[in-house]
């Protein structure tokens, strides 16, 4: 397989953009991208395009991007993997240029949850992931599948509400100085914690916002990244994991497997470990899903993850910064999106040229976990070529 | 002469002072089905049911059919007949007195208003297998000073004299009864005391199921007698020959909860899911593998475990479990009261989980590691079906529920 680098990368600003609709997005983040080449991009050098979209907004998603962004000529393929969608982009991406079929190739991840009534959004989104017959009915909301985990690995691990408080208070900060984070404003342990309670244990501030918004990264390989820039970033992994569908055949529910498989296989085509990362972009869609995240991903021995953020390891400053851009949830979660913004975010950080700057950083993890909890798709980037 | 081998009896555990009202997950069919097994465990498992009448005035559906969720809940094969009927308690005498071997009669009320509770009575094949009930008189007359038109609009004449002059008293005096009731089933608790031999006991409903409390209330009177059941203008009579077999799921009595109702479109429902989960969904049954007999909730193809896709069948499982993980829903959510609990529970004895919502109990109070039983409820109604499946009653809220008693011949 040949070396793949991100020579670009752009995004809109995400949040509830009632005034875009998915074909203003579209062409907003891939424009963004495009000027942010460093040597420039002609278009009509991109050779195909993968986009991840969990929702249709507006009609049949590959037939809009190809549209709304003067991409006629070329294939393009939908990734729909529930909200390791965007992460899940990357690696079918990144294969199609390790492969040798393309050289230059477009990444775009979207989504505009924001397009229909705050009382039809839950059950529309809950046709996406539920068995019609079995779970559905029984009103499994976005963050009681995520809580069904977190309540048990707060009963198991020395983890508390508080840790979780935490995790908000920490991407909160982090998300203040990212000019495209939906949530600019810092908040208290004390206001997390006493914030309504959505679905126990979580709280309003445990939560991501519902957001809209694109982010489109230009992918290349090794015999052409000279063209574009003299300051690639190299993806060195990508891994995507599954697991059992139904929250009742999952054994251990105090950890995601399929975050397990995804990074192992990612570290494993890096060559790197856990130790190696320098900052990482994990997905924290609630809060408690950080914490075992970091168990997962190796930052943290078996329900030791309260540790790191009792002592602000994943602070950025720290020794292993988390969502230094504030993370899903102060910058936004817009599920198809949320994993190419992540890469984004990173590119930006491997280059020093980051909103909310991780010092040296070299090595980046990006990390979805979606499906309700039953698919996982990490990218490792670096600017070493390895 | 009719042999009642056992009576059950349920009651939510939601209400006050004016009687139980249905939880959020209840409706006629629950109710139906709860008491109907308590009946079943008065009785023993020994007694083949051929046929079952549902008696109540609050059928859940009117075209569509409950019947087949009423013989899955109960867990009876699905030849056995059905006769979904209309009717307040005099209906329920009708139907017990002389009623063959193997008939479950089951009294339900369920009103929006309460008070609702059901009752099951089951009859057994000979003489010596229980208790004789035998029909002394009736008379179908009509003073309709409560109606209910056919969309569900609720009218009351509101003259009670009338209702008690005209009605019961008529009807009492054309019955020339050999000697006073011991019970009467619907009629407040003052015009019973009137009518009786005695203080007879209170009964917590005055619809269909009110005439099967009346036979459970004897075991409070201590013998058999004549029981009464009336309905405005008619009145049914039966003799029992002595105090039936009585098992209670009766639960202590709760406030019921402050729930949000959040309006917003129709649940969808798949009809062909609905088809192919119908029978493990409502029998609570799981798929066996025939190769490794493990079991899967939901069946499944493909073994869970062995991976054999060479067939499987249903096989019940356990009713009881334990909490393993339960978080609160409080977010409003369109088209489901909330705040509720759901949990996943691992059931008793086998390896396999469910995922349900908590009943019985309020929201937010069942921890991990707490005990309860499975029991049928309506778990949301999809686009005008009810569709049912099964919920954690937790063992704390349940501590005075599944009591037998009686059975003095």
């Amino acid at each position: 397989m040949r070396r793949v680098a991100v020579v670009g990368a752009g995004m809109t600003a995400f949040g509830e953009h009632f005034g875009l609709g998915i074909k203003e997005l579209l062409p907003m983040a891939v424009s963004e991208m495009a000027a942010h080449v460093d040597k420039g991009l002609d278009r009509a050098d991109i050779q195909a395009a993968w986009f991840g979209e969990l929702t249709t907004s507006d009609g049949f998603p590959t037939g809009i991007l190809a549209d709304t962004c003067g991409l006629l000529d070329i294939p393009v393929t939908r990734v729909e993997n529930a909200c390791a969608t965007g992460n899940d982009a990357v690696r079918n991406a990144f294969y199609g240029v390790a492969s040798g079929a393309f050289d230059v190739v477009l990444v775009v991840g979207a989504d505009k949850v924001r397009e229909s009534s705050a009382r039809s959004t839950f059950w529309e989104w809950a046709g996406l992931t539920r068995d019609m017959a079995w779970d559905y009915p029984l009103g499994l909301v976005a963050p009681a599948n995520f809580a069904l985990h977190v309540a048990r690995y707060l009963h198991e691990s020395p983890a508390t509400k508080e840790h979780l408080a935490m995790v908000a208070v920490k991407n909160h900060k982090h998300g203040v100085s990212n000019p495209k984070a939906q949530l600019r404003y810092e908040i208290t342990v004390e206001q997390a914690m006493n914030s309504p309670v959505v679905v126990a244990p979580f709280n309003l501030y445990d939560c991501t916002p519902q957001s809209d918004g694109a982010a489109a990264l230009l992918l290349v390989s090794e015999d052409v990244v000279a063209r574009y820039t003299d300051r690639p970033v190299w993806v060195r992994g990508v891994g995507l994991g599954l697991d059992r569908v139904m929250h009742q055949h999952k054994k251990d529910m105090t950890t995601f497997p399929p975050t397990v498989k995804a990074s192992k296989a990612a570290y494993a085509m890096a060559g790197i470990g856990p130790e190696d990362i320098d900052v990482a972009e994990v997905h924290d869609c609630f809060t408690g899903v950080e914490l075992i995240s970091y168990e997962d991903l190796g930052f943290a021995e078996k329900f030791g993850a309260y540790k790191l953020i009792e002592n602000g390891v994943t602070s950025v400053g720290g020794a292993k910064p988390v969502n230094p851009s504030g993370g899903l949830k102060a910058k936004g979660h817009p599920p198809g999106a949320t994993g190419v913004a992540q890469c984004v975010e990173l590119f930006e950080q491997l280059r020093g040229e980051a909103s909310n700057q991780v010092d040296g950083a070299r090595t980046a993890l990006a990390h979805n976990i979606g499906g309700p909890t039953a698919v996982s798709a990490v990218t490792i980037l670096s600017s070493q070529q390895g | 002469m009719t042999t009642v081998a056992a009576v059950g009896t349920y009651l939510p555990p939601w209400g006050g002072a004016r009687g139980r009202v249905l939880g959020p997950d209840e409706d006629a069919l629950t109710l139906a089905v709860a008491a109907a097994r308590a009946a079943l465990a008065g009785a023993g498992p020994e007694l083949d049911v051929r046929r079952v009448f549902f008696v109540t005035r609050e059928l859940p559906l009117l075209v569509g059919g409950n019947g087949a969720a009423l013989l899955a809940g109960i867990g009876l094969p699905d030849d056995v007949s059905v006769v979904e009927q209309v009717g307040g308690g005099p209906a329920v005498f009708d139907a017990l007195a002389g009623a063959e071997a193997g008939t479950l009669v089951v009294g339900v009320d369920a009103a929006e208003t309460g008070p609702v509770g059901a009752a099951a009575v089951l009859v057994a094949v000979g003489v010596g297998d229980g208790v004789g009930v035998e029909l002394v008189g009736r008379v179908v007359r009509s003073l309709p000073v409560h109606s209910r038109e056919t969309g569900g609009g609720v009218r009351d004449y509101s003259d009670a004299r009338l209702e008690r002059e005209r009605g019961v008293g008529v009807a009492i005096e054309r019955l020339d009864l050999p000697d006073k009731p011991v019970v009467v089933a619907g009629l407040p608790a003052k015009q019973a005391r009137a009518l009786c031999a005695g203080v007879p006991p209170t009964l917590p409903t005055t619809g269909a199921s009110a005439a099967l409390f009346a036979l459970a209330a004897l075991v409070e009177v201590g013998a058999g007698g004549l029981v009464l059941a009336v309905e405005q203008g008619s009145a049914t009579a039966l003799r029992v020959d002595g105090v039936p077999t009585v098992h209670r799921d009766e639960p202590a009595l709760l406030a019921p909860e402050k729930l949000t109702r959040t309006p917003g479109p129709d649940i969808a429902i798949s009809l062909a899911a609905y088809e192919r989960a119908f029978d493990a969904k409502l029998r609570w049954d799981a798929g066996k593998c025939d190769a490794c007999g493990t079991l899967a909730l939901p069946p499944r193809r493909r073994c869970i475990n062995c991976g054999s896709e060479d067939g499987w069948s249903l096989t019940p499982l356990p009713r009881t479990g334990e909490v393993y993980t339960i978080v609160t829903v409080h977010v409003p959510v369109p088209g489901l009261p909330t705040p509720y609990s759901l949990a996943i529970v691992q059931l008793d004895d086998v390896e396999v989980r469910a995922l349900v919502k908590v009943t019985g109990a309020p929201a937010g109070t069942v921890q991990i590691g707490d005990r309860g039983r499975l029991v049928l409820r309506r778990v949301a109604v999809r686009s005008g079906i009810p569709d049912y499946g099964y919920a954690l009653y937790p063992d704390t809220a349940d501590a005075a529920a599944g009591v037998t008693e009686g059975a003095v011949r």
